[in-house]
């Protein structure tokens, strides 16, 4: 099968990746700038900025002269960083093989994608709206080799698509810089008379490299569309990463939320092209003037909703504030496959899994740990043991059952803690009896029928035994209780029966 | 090869190259239905006592639905789903209430216990942090099928309804606890939203109260009273609780006739899985059984 490369290419990536992060800059005249005070220069501008004389190059003196008005952003590494890793997962929603070749360029094997698309031309276009979902707007161009596609897709009419075994005609009459911009041997070259592609192409191999040596070689390779590597696929990343340098320091929660928010959304969306959901974020912020602050929030079931994530993390940071202004922040989600349930058509109807995630997340973010789940049985003998598990009901039977028929129990309240009541007994036929017991609202009054003691003892092996003994009474008033005498002797109702 | 016939057999006829090859045949056209008299047998297909009430077409149709089985999750508590029509409604609210009798809770568990039996998701939202599990499980509940929250107060108790409802849930249970409650009444208005979120997504809801709290936005209200405990035991020998009988009174409901009476004799599971002789013992104060007593009174029946 002859190869076929297409290469994504993000023109002014510097510039692109920040206006990703900031899309309200699109329509203003910005300019990314290099380097510090004096050696500041401009690497990329927006249109506007351009139509007014910005050029890459010059300083950031110059540029303000020429524009007053001129909205200037440093280089962000953070920025570009997570820019790069969408444009890779963009590009990895059409091929698994993918090459990561740095500053907005990517290059992807798609051969035998013909099944999938009717031409290349339709597959580029695909690929450039793909590009565009996660905010960077990138050229494509397609060839049989690394080279020829970036060429290509460096063209400023995109996409371009070069039909296989046509490499060296496309780029015979294109210019040596084209081949590599920081070309060295351009000035050699230029003294030879050699000012194309395709005339360096036509020299001998052997007389290119005796002159020019191993660079001469690569040179006359790449003239004639040859790789010198193959394309080199990047493995999956264990995670996904979000993050920005911030221009000035932020010191409260909610413009931090503002921002964070945008940068959940992005990681939402780059999950939801591999089907992936979180199921652990992970928040660094920066601080200033030095230092960091880290926390982690384990998500009750892997979900892609962004509320449902800031509200997490909002609560997350009212709890511990990280103390000092922010700076900057990378927000790490990590990946797990999202549940999955096989819905049935004539049993009941099944939760949709996704859903029940986010439901769970809102829950718990609502009313906290501990408070969300599946109760669990616990073995032992004290009444008020249980935990609590995640939820994950089992899918529903295919078939509607018949409910089972109820067996009529009297159930219990149990008091989550016991509550501390002062009981008087009476003595009678050489037995005790609960005459009466005292406590809060409802819980006091005589007793018209009391019955016990039962004793339970339990972790008498351990450092901390139960010993008690139970009884049930009702009261005159009515409600039937269940209270018990601890080892210190105190009284306490832990039931009413209901 | 193609024909052109005026009738459909003579086409085969012709195309037949074949002879003795049965010809294909066309499924008959059903026969008319007069709308006269598909009404009637959907009305035969009611209970007699409630077809002789319906009056309009939009009435027969929810009625017959409501014959249905799907369209009902039952509490499996003979006396309580006598008195709901069958049991709780998909898509409405019943509100369960009872301050001073016992048996609410009891009702609760039996009614997620029939859900979770049918393979149905609940979800208990148990404001007073009162499940036990270990309980819940003798009852008969399918632990992996229950979500069980504890909010802290009325307010978070209803937001997490809603959200558990719109999620698909089939059973949504909300006990508020015990007088008095936790935090603020919510207001009216958040019951009737509540109401029709279970509507609009066909989820079955009780609320189980102390007192009335969801005003217009119930279908039905249920209110328990005297509740009378049942000991094992007379004379000078020891006492053992074996359950309590309480009143079941149809309050409220929008289609069906209020005032109806039940009576339901709940037990501890110790007096379940004693022998007959034991229950045989009871002094029985009310004339029921010990058993689930499935006897219903219409309010004309009462002396």
């Amino acid at each position: 099968m002859t190869a076929r490369i297409a290469c994504f290419y993000v023109p002014m990536f510097p510039l692109a990746a920040r206006l990703r992060s900031e899309p309200e800059l699109l329509h203003e005249a910005v300019a990314i700038v290099e380097g510090n005070g004096n050696s500041a220069h401009v690497v990329a501008a927006t249109r506007r900025a351009r139509t007014k004389g910005i050029r890459p190059g010059l300083s950031l003196a110059q540029a303000r002269s020429l524009l007053p008005k001129l909205i200037a952003r440093g280089r962000d590494a953070e920025c570009e960083r997570t820019a790069q890793e969408a444009l890779f997962e963009a590009a990895e929603t059409f091929s698994p093989r993918v090459e990561d070749a740095g500053e907005g360029v990517v290059y992807v094997d798609i051969a035998g994608m013909n099944r999938h698309y009717d031409n290349e031309l339709d597959l580029a276009r695909s690929a450039m709206r793909a590009a565009d979902g996660v905010g960077l707007p990138a050229r494509v161009g397609i060839a049989a080799s690394k080279l020829a596609a970036r060429v290509a897709a460096e063209l400023p009419k995109s996409p371009t698509v070069v039909d296989p075994g046509k490499e060296s005609e496309f780029l015979a009459p294109l210019p040596l810089a084209r081949l590599t911009p920081q070309l060295d041997a351009a000035s050699t070259l230029r003294r030879w008379g050699i000012g194309s592609i395709g005339e360096l192409a036509s020299l001998p191999e052997s007389e290119v490299a005796s002159r020019l040596g191993e660079l001469g070689r690569e040179l006359h390779y790449a003239a004639r569309g040859i790789d010198p590597r193959p394309l080199i696929p990047r493995p999956l990343p264990p995670d996904f990463r979000e993050g920005m340098d911030l221009e000035w320091p932020l010191v409260a929660l909610e413009p931090f939320l503002f921002i964070a928010n945008a940068a959940l959304d992005r990681l939402s969306k780059r999950m939801e092209l591999q089907g992936f959901a979180c199921k652990r974020l992970e928040l660094t912020m920066t601080l200033e003037p030095d230092g960091f602050a880290a926390r982690a929030i384990d998500l009750p079931a892997p979900t892609r909703d962004v509320k449902t994530m800031l509200t997490l993390l909002r609560l997350d940071l009212e709890k511990a504030p990280p103390g000092a202004p922010v700076v900057g922040f990378t927000l790490v989600a990590h990946p797990d496959r999202p549940r999955r349930a096989q819905l049935t058509l004539f049993g009941p109807a099944a939760l949709s899994p996704e859903k029940l995630a986010t439901t769970i997340a809102r829950l718990v973010s609502l009313l906290g740990d501990g408070r969300v789940g599946m109760a669990m049985a616990v073995d032992g003998h004290l009444p008020e043991r249980y935990t609590l598990g995640d939820y994950a009901p089992p899918p529903p039977p295919t078939t509607r059952p018949s409910p089972e028929k109820s067996r009529g129990l009297l159930a219990v309240r149990v008091f989550r803690p016991p509550i501390p009541v002062e009981v008087h007994t009476r003595e009678a036929d050489g037995e005790t009896h609960i005459a009466a017991i005292q406590g809060e609202g409802d819980l006091s009054g005589s007793v018209r029928t009391s019955s016990g003691p039962w004793r339970v003892e339990s972790s008498w092996w351990t450092d901390a035994p139960a010993a008690r003994e139970y009884w049930d009474v009702e009261l005159e008033g009515g409600g039937v209780y269940r209270v018990y005498q601890g080892a210190s002797t105190e009284w306490f109702v832990d039931a009413r029966y209901d | 090869m193609s024909v052109a016939a005026p009738d459909l057999d003579w086409q085969f006829q012709l195309l037949d190259l074949h002879p003795g090859r049965p010809t294909p045949t066309l499924v008959p056209p059903p026969p008319p239905v007069e709308p006269g008299s598909a009404l009637d047998q959907l009305r035969a297909a009611l209970d007699p006592g409630v077809a002789g009430k319906v009056r309009s077409g939009a009435e027969l149709l929810r009625r017959t639905q409501n014959t249905q089985p799907t369209a009902i999750i039952p509490t499996t508590l003979a006396p309580l789903d006598a008195l709901l029509g069958g049991g709780l409604q998909r898509g409405k609210l019943v509100e369960l209430v009872s301050r001073r009798a016992a048996g609410r809770f009891s009702i609760v568990l039996s009614a997620l216990a029939a859900a979770t039996s049918m393979g149905e998701t609940a979800a208990l939202i148990d404001l007073g942090d009162h499940f036990d599990p270990q309980l819940g499980e003798a009852n008969g509940i399918d632990l992996r099928r229950l979500l069980w929250v504890r909010p802290r107060n009325v307010k978070e108790a209803v937001m997490s309804a809603e959200m558990i409802t719109t999620t698909g849930f089939q059973l949504v249970v909300v006990d508020v606890g015990l007088h008095p409650l936790r935090g603020r009444r919510a207001p009216d208005a958040a019951w009737v939203r509540l109401a029709r979120t279970a509507e609009s997504v066909g989820a079955a809801m009780l609320v189980s109260s102390p007192y009335p709290l969801t005003g217009t936005a119930s279908e039905a209200v249920v209110k328990g009273s005297v509740a009378r405990a049942q000991w094992i035991g007379r004379g000078r020998s020891p006492r053992l609780l074996a359950g309590i009988e309480m009143t079941l009174t149809l309050e409220k409901h929008r289609h069906i006739k209020a005032g109806g009476r039940s009576a339901v004799t709940l037990l501890v599971p110790e007096a379940v899985e004693s022998s007959s002789r034991r229950v045989a013992e009871v002094p029985v104060r009310t004339g029921a059984t010990l058993l689930v007593d499935s006897k219903t009174r219409r309010p004309e029946d009462s002396p």
